[in-house]
């Protein structure tokens, strides 16, 4: 749970540097909590099943210092022990800046395509006194279902595919994993499909790293497919959930695939181009992240897109990183 | 014994993947099912609405009787004390630009 400690907001400026206005931020610091919680449980510096309370405290400008701000931190308390935290960048409210900016826009103070600056700010939030009565909720949360694995084992017979970060917790695919998830791209060709993610976390016992292994894909059903979107149901995770149970197999949620039909979005292009452009590599929609967002919120969980282009297919992987999903390399586990 | 007509129910409620669980008390039986979601939408940091701005549908399936409880039901008649519920959004994934 986070505590708001602050109300932040955003100052918009003109080129020039002349104001236009301020208006409320409202950042979801719900990624940003999860990643920081997760890797300080990757350095075994927090339980794997511990609460997870958190503040959100701003880092002050240190030009023009206090109510403008350079960043965020989110803050973790410990019983007895200094807190741990991560700090955050500007750059985080961005996507908040381009919606303050289209207000502006409607407004007629600016001007579409009018480049603009900003300043985040924030102001201490006062504390509203709890209501009488009303429901009560506690987290009962699981805490991270890793068990006892050796990394090196896995590393030993899987083929790197991407970057690796060190910032990424490793994830090892198996490659029919990926052949379902293309057969099923193919046989709806055209219009967008996918699947949940199973498998299993791990934490090696040699350096105590948490580790992911996909084992398996359900493809989701009950969904509506267009060349632009996939809608899922409240149908499709519960025929999901159903399927997992009858696997029975203890593996656990992590995440889910769905493919873009880059070769239909990029019809009126030259087909050279999809060999490179970004839609075809490093393109996870806003929609796409809300999904996450949703339904997979922990930092380990993952994303695969399956790109289908005039060239054949090719799998793409994000992840939280740093409070932002992100692309990221993984492994492939061969049969 | 509960007389459901007006006492508060005890949940258990999880998200689609059950990597957030709450226990939930209080619940008013007197409540619709569509206000109880609302209200553990915010306590459980759950989504409220899409990237656009329009609100997400959530479905409450009841793990009991393994169903989609319809939003207008009285939680009174369509929950028993313990039950477990999952909250399941419509939702898009797709091309948002």
């Amino acid at each position: 749970m986070l505590s708001p400690t602050h109300h932040f907001a955003l100052a918009l400026f003109r080129p020039g540097g002349s104001y236009l206005g301020t208006v409320p931020a409202k950042l979801d610091f719900g990624p940003a909590h999860e990643w920081t919680r997760f890797r300080f449980q990757r350095r075994g510096e927090l339980p794997l099943d511990g609460d997870s309370t958190a503040r959100v405290l701003p880092l002050w400008n240190r030009d023009i210092g206090e109510p403008y701000c350079r960043g965020y931190r989110v803050e973790i308390p410990r019983d007895g022990e200094q807190p741990l935290s991560a700090d955050f960048p500007l750059i985080h409210f961005g996507e908040v800046a381009k919606l303050a900016a289209s207000l502006f826009v409607e407004k007629g103070l600016l001007v579409e395509g009018d480049q603009y600056s900003y300043r985040l700010l924030a102001f201490p939030a006062e504390n509203d006194p709890p209501k009488p009565g009303g429901i009560t909720v506690s987290n009962a949360s699981p805490g991270l279902p890793a068990r006892d694995g050796s990394l090196d084992t896995l590393r030993a017979w899987a083929t790197p595919v991407g970057v690796e970060d060190c910032d990424d917790m490793p994830v090892f695919v198996s490659r029919q994993v990926l052949r379902e998830a293309e057969e099923q791209t193919l046989a709806q060709r055209g219009t967008e499909t996918g699947g949940i993610l199973f498998g299993n976390l791990w934490r090696d016992t040699d350096s105590g790293e948490i580790f992911a292994e996909v084992t398996a894909q359900i493809p989701a059903e009950h969904t509506h497919g267009t060349e632009v979107k996939l809608t899922f149901t409240a149908q499709t995770w519960a025929a999901v959930d159903a399927a997992l149970r009858l696997r029975g197999l203890g593996e656990c949620y992590l995440g889910y695939y769905h493919s873009h039909p880059v070769h239909v979005w990029c019809a009126k292009c030259e087909p050279e181009k999809q060999k490179t452009c970004r839609l075809a590599k490093t393109f996870f929609s806003s929609d796409d992240e809300a999904v996450m967002r949703a339904a997979f919120p922990r930092a380990y969980s993952i994303a695969l897109v399956v790109n289908d282009t005039a060239f054949g297919i090719s799998f793409s992987m994000f992840g939280n990183r740093e409070g932002q999903l992100q692309p990221r390399g993984y492994y492939v586990m061969e049969d | 014994m509960v007389n459901l007509e007006t006492s508060d129910l005890s949940l258990v409620v999880s998200d689609v993947s059950g990597q957030k669980v709450f226990n939930v008390s209080n619940a008013p039986a007197d409540g619709t099912v569509g206000e109880l979601i609302s209200e553990l939408l915010g306590r459980m940091d759950l989504p409220r609405n899409d990237p656009g701005g329009a609100p997400l549908t959530y479905q409450a399936r009841v793990e009991r009787e393994g169903r989609h409880l319809n939003a207008t039901e009285r939680i009174g008649d369509a929950l028993e004390p313990g039950d477990k519920l999952t909250l399941q959004p419509n939702i898009d994934a797709g091309r948002s630009c």
